[in-house]
C-alpha cells in the first residue's frame, strides 16, 4: 500500500514537471506519444491575404493502433482538432478521408491505421498584414487503441509568411496532396433507400458504376443510431447497380430523414469512397418490436388478399354496388350464356384496373416519399366530395329522376345496365372506389406487406385483392345453376331497383358528415347546395332529353353548368381552411384522445390502456364503436381493471398514427391495441369486434 | 351469423399472423430484457430474474478503461449510484473483460477497487465468457441498461451527453442516468430512452 502510493506520488510529480516543461516550451509543428507522431501541415508554404489553403493535421499511428473516424462506430472517439487563428481567419470542419473496418470480436468501430491525415480548408483574413506571420495554433486530442485505449492530446503550431498578392509561393506539405486522393468523392451515380424484411436496402444505379463484381463494398454511417455498425452487409450487383442490405441500428432513421455516409468499394484500407446521401421515403417503419406483415410471404400475402377481396362484397360500402348488380344479372336472365359471362369478365376488369390503378398511385406516392396508408384517399375533402357526389348521383338515377342513355359509357349506363360490357366495367370500377375505406381483416396484413415491397409484388397483391372483390359477382355469371335459381325478372325489380336508390342516399349523407368532421361547416353547405344543383341539372336534363333538339342543347347546357357549378363551388367550399372542431368536449366522453406521450405516461405509470384507432370514413371502425366499444358491459368492464380508453382520429392525415399502424403492419384504421399493466407488447385485437372479445381482452390481461 | 363467423376467424387468423415470429437477438427497449446468472463478487451466483420487483441498473465496467475512469475518478459515477440506491434501485456493475484481458478483475479486487474509488454498486457480476455482454450487445465501457421492476428494458445507451474522455466535460454533460432516475421517481417514462454509448471498447474474452 506505501508503494503503492509512492508510486502515485512520483508518477505524479512526473506528470506535473513535464505538464510544466510542456507548458514553456512554444508548441511546434510536430508533438508526438508512444503511439501516434502528429504534425500540423499546410498546402503552401506562405500566404496571400483571402488565401484558401488546406491545413490538417497529420497522424503517424505505430503499427496495430489506430484512431477513429468521424463515427467512431460502436465505441471509441473521434479525433478532434481545436484550432486556435487571429481574428478574421478561420478554419472549416475536417474532411474525413475514407476510413477502415475495425473488428473486435462483436464489436466493429471505424478508423484509421497507420497513418491518416485530416484536412480542413483555412481561409485567410483579407486583412492579414502583409510580411507578418500567420499562426496556426491546433490542440489535437484523439484516442488511441490497439486492445487497450488511451486519450491523448497534443498541441501543435505553425507559422506561415502572409506576402502579397501576386508573389509566387511555395508549395507546402506533399501530405496534403496525398490526403486529398484519400477523400471520398462527390457519388456520381444516384443513391435511393427502401425497406425490404426489416432491413434497409441502399440502392446505387448509374451508368459507368467500377465492375464491382469481385470488389468489397461497405457502407460507412455518418452518424450513430441509424444503421447497426456489427450487423453484416449484404452486397447484390447486377450491371450498373449496387443494392446493399443494411440493418437499423438503435435509433432508425424516422420517414424523410436522411442516410448520410461513405460507399467504400474495394479492398479496405484502399477502398475509393463515395459521399451517399439518401432520404428514407419510410413508407412502413423498419419496427425492431413488432416483425408483421413485412415477414408474410408473397404466396400468402396473395391469399389474404383474395380473401380480404371477397370479404370486402360483405362490408355495408360495397353490398349497395354489389347488389344493383346482381339486379342487372337478373335482367340478363334470358340473354345469352355467353353474354352474361361477358359481363362477368368486364366487372373484374372494371375491378382489377381500378386496382392496378389505385396500386400505381401508391407507388408513385411511394416514390414521392409521401407517408400514406390505406383508404388514405379518403383523407382528402375533395375525393370524399365527389364520391358523395357520385353517390347522389346514382341514387338519383336509381330513383328513376334521370336515366343515362346507354350510349354513353358512364357508372350511371353500368348501374341501369341493360346492355354495354361497358356499363359493367364501370361498376366494377365503382365497387373498388367504394370498397377502399372498409379494411376488411385480412387486408391490413397484405397491403402493409405489399407497401413495402417491389413495384411488382405490390401490383400482384392489389390484383389478387381485386380478383377477391370481383369474384363473387364473376361466379353468378359463370354459375347457371344458380342464374337459374334466380326469381323471374318483373315490375319487382322496379321497385327493388328504387329502394336500392336509398343505401346511395345514406352513402352520400355519410360522407358529407365525414366531410363536416374534415373541413367543417362551410364545406357542408358546399355539398349540400352541390347536391340540390346536381339534382335540378338531373332533372332538367331527363325533362329536354325527349324534346326538340333546341331544347334539349339548352336543357343539356343548364345541366352541365349546374353541374360545374355544384363542383367547383364544392371545390371552393372545402378547400377553405375550416375551423375544426376535432377538440370538442372529449373530456365528457369515456375516452381521451390518443397521442404518443399520453399512451407512453399511462404505460409507464402501468396502466392499462386500450387503444382504438379510428376514422370517420371507416365504417367498419364505426360499427365496431356501436356494437362493441359504447356497449355499456364493456364500459364497466374498462372502469372496474381501470383501463384508459385512448382514441386517435385518423380522419385527416396525421403521421403520429400512421406510424403506429406501420409498427403494427397496418395500413389502415380499424386497429385496436390493449396494453395490459406493464407488459411489453399490445395485444392486437379483430378488426371486427364484439363486447365478448374486447371484455376478454380486457379481463384475460388482467389477470396477469 | 355466418357472416360473422367467418370475420371471427379470419380476425383470428390475421392476429395469429402478426403474434408469430417474434423472436429477437439484441435487447430493445420496452421488451424484455434478456435475463442471465453469473458469479458475483459478493459471493454466490448472482440471478436477474430474482431481482424482479425493483429497477436495476447494468453498468459494463473496466476500471482501467480512461473514459470509466473518467466518470469514477471525478466521482461521476458514484455520485449516481449513490442517487440510485437511495431510489432503492439495484446498481450492478457488469464485467465482460475476458480472463488474461484489461479489466479482468477477481471479486477481492473488484471490491477493493469500488472501496478505492467511493463506488457503492449493489454488486458486481463477473462475465469472462462475454456471454452476459453478448446477450446485451454490450460495446462500451462504460455502457448502461435500465431494467423495470417486471423485467422490461428501459434504457440503454451512455453514461451522458458529451462523449470524451476528459473530466471537464462532466459538468456540462447531461447525464442520462442521473435524468432517468428522476424521471422514473417522478413516475414519467424515461424521455431519452437510448442513447449513443461512448467509451472503450468491452474487452471480450478470445
Amino acid at each position: 500500500m506505501l508503494i503503492h502510493h509512492k508510486f502515485t506520488h512520483l508518477a505524479l510529480f512526473f506528470a506535473l514537471t513535464f505538464a510544466s516543461l510542456q507548458t514553456l516550451a512554444e508548441p511546434g509543428a510536430e508533438a508526438g506519444t508512444e503511439q501516434v507522431r502528429a504534425s500540423l501541415i499546410a498546402s503552401a508554404a506562405a500566404v496571400h491575404p483571402g488565401d484558401e489553403i488546406l491545413i490538417g493535421v497529420h497522424q503517424q499511428i505505430i503499427p496495430h493502433w489506430h484512431t477513429y473516424w468521424k463515427n467512431p462506430g460502436d465505441s471509441g472517439l473521434a479525433t478532434k482538432i481545436q484550432y486556435q487563428l487571429p481574428p478574421g481567419s478561420s478554419v472549416a470542419e475536417i474532411q474525413w478521408p475514407t476510413p477502415s473496418k475495425i473488428v473486435l470480436g462483436p464489436v466493429v468501430n471505424y478508423g484509421y491505421h497507420d497513418a491518416v491525415t485530416l484536412l480542413s480548408t483555412l481561409r485567410v483574413a483579407d486583412d492579414a498584414e502583409l510580411g507578418s506571420e500567420l499562426p496556426i495554433n491546433a490542440k489535437v486530442k484523439w484516442l488511441v487503441c490497439e486492445l487497450t485505449c488511451i486519450p491523448q492530446q497534443v498541441e501543435l503550431a505553425l507559422r506561415l509568411p502572409v506576402v502579397a498578392k501576386g508573389v509566387a509561393v511555395e508549395p507546402g506539405s506533399p501530405l496534403v496532396e496525398a490526403a486529398k486522393a484519400s477523400l471520398p468523392a462527390d457519388l456520381p451515380w444516384k443513391a435511393t433507400l427502401d425497406e425490404d424484411a426489416a432491413r434497409l436496402v441502399l440502392r446505387v444505379r448509374g451508368d459507368g458504376l467500377p465492375a464491382t463484381q469481385n470488389q468489397a463494398i461497405l457502407f460507412y454511417p455518418e452518424q450513430w443510431g441509424p444503421i447497426s455498425h456489427g450487423a453484416e452487409q449484404t452486397a447484390k450487383f447486377s450491371e450498373n447497380a449496387i443494392e446493399l442490405r443494411l440493418k437499423p441500428g438503435d435509433q432508425p432513421l424516422e420517414p424523410g430523414q436522411t442516410l448520410n455516409g461513405v460507399l467504400a468499394i474495394g479492398a479496405d484500407g484502399a477502398a475509393r469512397g463515395y459521399r451517399v446521401s439518401a432520404v428514407w421515403p419510410g413508407i412502413v417503419k423498419p419496427s425492431a418490436s413488432v416483425p408483421v406483415a413485412a415477414n408474410l410471404a408473397l404466396p400468402t400475402a396473395l391469399l389474404l388478399a383474395l380473401a380480404g377481396g371477397l370479404v370486402l362484397n360483405l362490408m355495408p360500402c360495397v353490398f349497395p354496388v354489389l347488389s344493383i348488380k346482381a339486379l342487372a344479372v337478373l335482367q340478363q336472365a334470358g340473354h345469352h350464356r355467353w353474354q352474361t359471362r361477358l359481363h362477368g369478365w368486364a366487372y373484374a376488369a372494371g375491378i382489377l384496373v381500378s386496382f392496378a390503378g389505385l396500386a400505381g398511385l401508391l407507388m408513385a406516392l411511394k416514390a414521392g416519399g409521401a407517408s400514406i396508408g390505406w383508404g388514405f384517399q379518403f383523407q382528402s375533402p375533395l375525393f370524399v366530395l365527389a364520391v358523395a357526389y357520385v353517390m347522389f348521383a346514382v341514387g338519383l338515377s336509381l330513383s328513376g329522376v334521370f336515366t343515362i342513355g346507354a350510349s354513353v359509357a358512364g357508372i350511371g349506363s353500368g348501374l341501369a345496365a341493360r346492355s354495354g360490357y361497358s356499363g359493367s366495367f364501370f361498376t366494377g370500377a365503382l365497387a373498388a372506389v367504394v370498397a377502399t375505406p372498409c379494411t376488411a381483416p385480412f387486408m391490413g396484413a397484405a397491403i402493409g406487406f405489399a407497401l413495402s415491397q417491389p413495384a411488382l409484388v405490390m401490383l400482384a397483391v392489389f390484383l389478387s385483392l381485386g380478383a377477391g372483390l370481383a369474384l363473387p359477382y364473376w361466379l353468378l355469371c359463370h354459375w347457371p345453376a344458380l342464374q337459374r335459381r334466380l326469381p323471374k325478372p318483373g315490375l319487382w325489380m322496379e321497385h327493388l331497383k328504387q329502394g336500392l336508390a336509398f343505401p346511395m342516399y345514406a352513402a352520400a349523407a355519410w360522407l358529407i358528415w365525414v366531410l363536416a368532421r374534415q373541413a367543417g361547416p362551410a364545406a357542408v353547405a358546399g355539398a349540400l347546395g352541390g347536391c340540390v344543383a346536381i339534382g335540378f341539372a338531373a332533372w332538367l336534363y331527363q325533362i329536354s332529353r325527349y324534346s326538340s333538339d333546341g331544347r334539349r342543347r339548352l336543357g343539356g347546357a343548364s345541366a352541365g353548368l349546374l353541374l360545374a357549378l355544384a363542383v367547383g363551388g364544392g371545390y371552393f367550399a372545402v378547400d377553405t381552411p375550416a375551423l375544426t372542431s376535432q377538440t370538442s368536449n372529449a373530456s365528457d366522453e369515456h375516452w381521451q384522445a390518443y397521442s404518443p406521450d399520453e399512451l407512453r405516461r399511462l404505460r409507464a405509470e402501468g396502466k392499462p390502456v386500450f387503444v382504438n384507432l379510428t376514422a370517420d370514413w371507416c365504417i367498419s371502425c364505426l360499427v365496431n364503436e356501436q356494437v362493441a366499444l359504447s356497449r355499456d358491459a364493456v364500459l364497466s368492464a374498462f372502469r372496474e381493471a381501470g383501463v384508459v380508453y385512448l382514441k386517435g382520429d385518423w380522419t385527416n392525415r396525421d403521421p403520429a398514427i400512421a406510424g403506429v399502424l406501420a409498427e403494427y403492419g397496418r395500413s389502415g384504421v380499424p386497429l385496436y391495441l390493449y396494453f395490459a399493466p406493464g407488459a411489453q407488447t399490445a395485444a392486437v385485437l379483430p378488426q371486427i369486434l364484439t363486447p365478448d372479445i374486447v371484455i376478454d381482452a380486457v379481463k384475460g390481461a388482467a389477470k396477469l | 351469423m355466418l357472416s360473422q363467423r367467418l370475420f371471427g376467424f379470419f380476425a383470428l387468423s390475421l392476429t395469429l399472423l402478426i403474434h408469430s415470429g417474434a423472436a429477437r437477438a439484441e435487447p430493445v427497449v420496452g421488451q424484455p430484457a434478456p435475463t442471465f446468472s453469473g458469479a458475483a463478487a459478493e459471493g454466490g451466483t448472482l440471478n436477474l430474474a430474482d431481482l424482479r420487483g425493483k429497477i436495476v441498473i447494468l453498468e459494463w465496467t473496466n476500471h482501467e478503461c480512461p473514459f470509466v475512469r473518467k466518470h469514477y475518478e471525478s466521482g461521476n459515477i458514484p455520485k449516481v449510484q449513490k442517487q440510485a440506491a437511495s431510489q432503492g434501485v439495484v446498481w450492478l456493475q457488469v464485467i465482460s473483460s475476458g480472463p488474461d484481458k484489461e479489466g479482468y478483475v477477481d471479486a477481492a479486487t473488484a471490491k477493493k477497487l469500488n472501496q478505492e474509488r467511493g463506488a457503492t454498486p449493489a454488486n458486481v457480476v463477473f462475465d469472462p465468457s462475454g456471454t452476459i455482454g453478448k446477450l446485451y450487445a454490450a460495446t462500451n465501457t462504460p455502457q448502461l441498461f435500465i431494467i423495470d421492476p417486471k423485467g422490461v428494458l428501459l434504457y440503454k445507451g451512455g453514461i451522458d451527453s458529451i462523449p470524451s474522455a476528459d473530466q471537464d466535460d462532466i459538468a456540462s454533460a447531461e447525464n442520462y442516468i442521473s435524468s432517468a432516475l428522476k424521471e422514473l421517481a417522478a413516475g414519467k417514462p424515461i424521455s431519452k430512452s437510448v442513447t449513443k454509448p461512448y467509451g472503450c471498447t468491452v474487452k471480450y474474452a478470445g
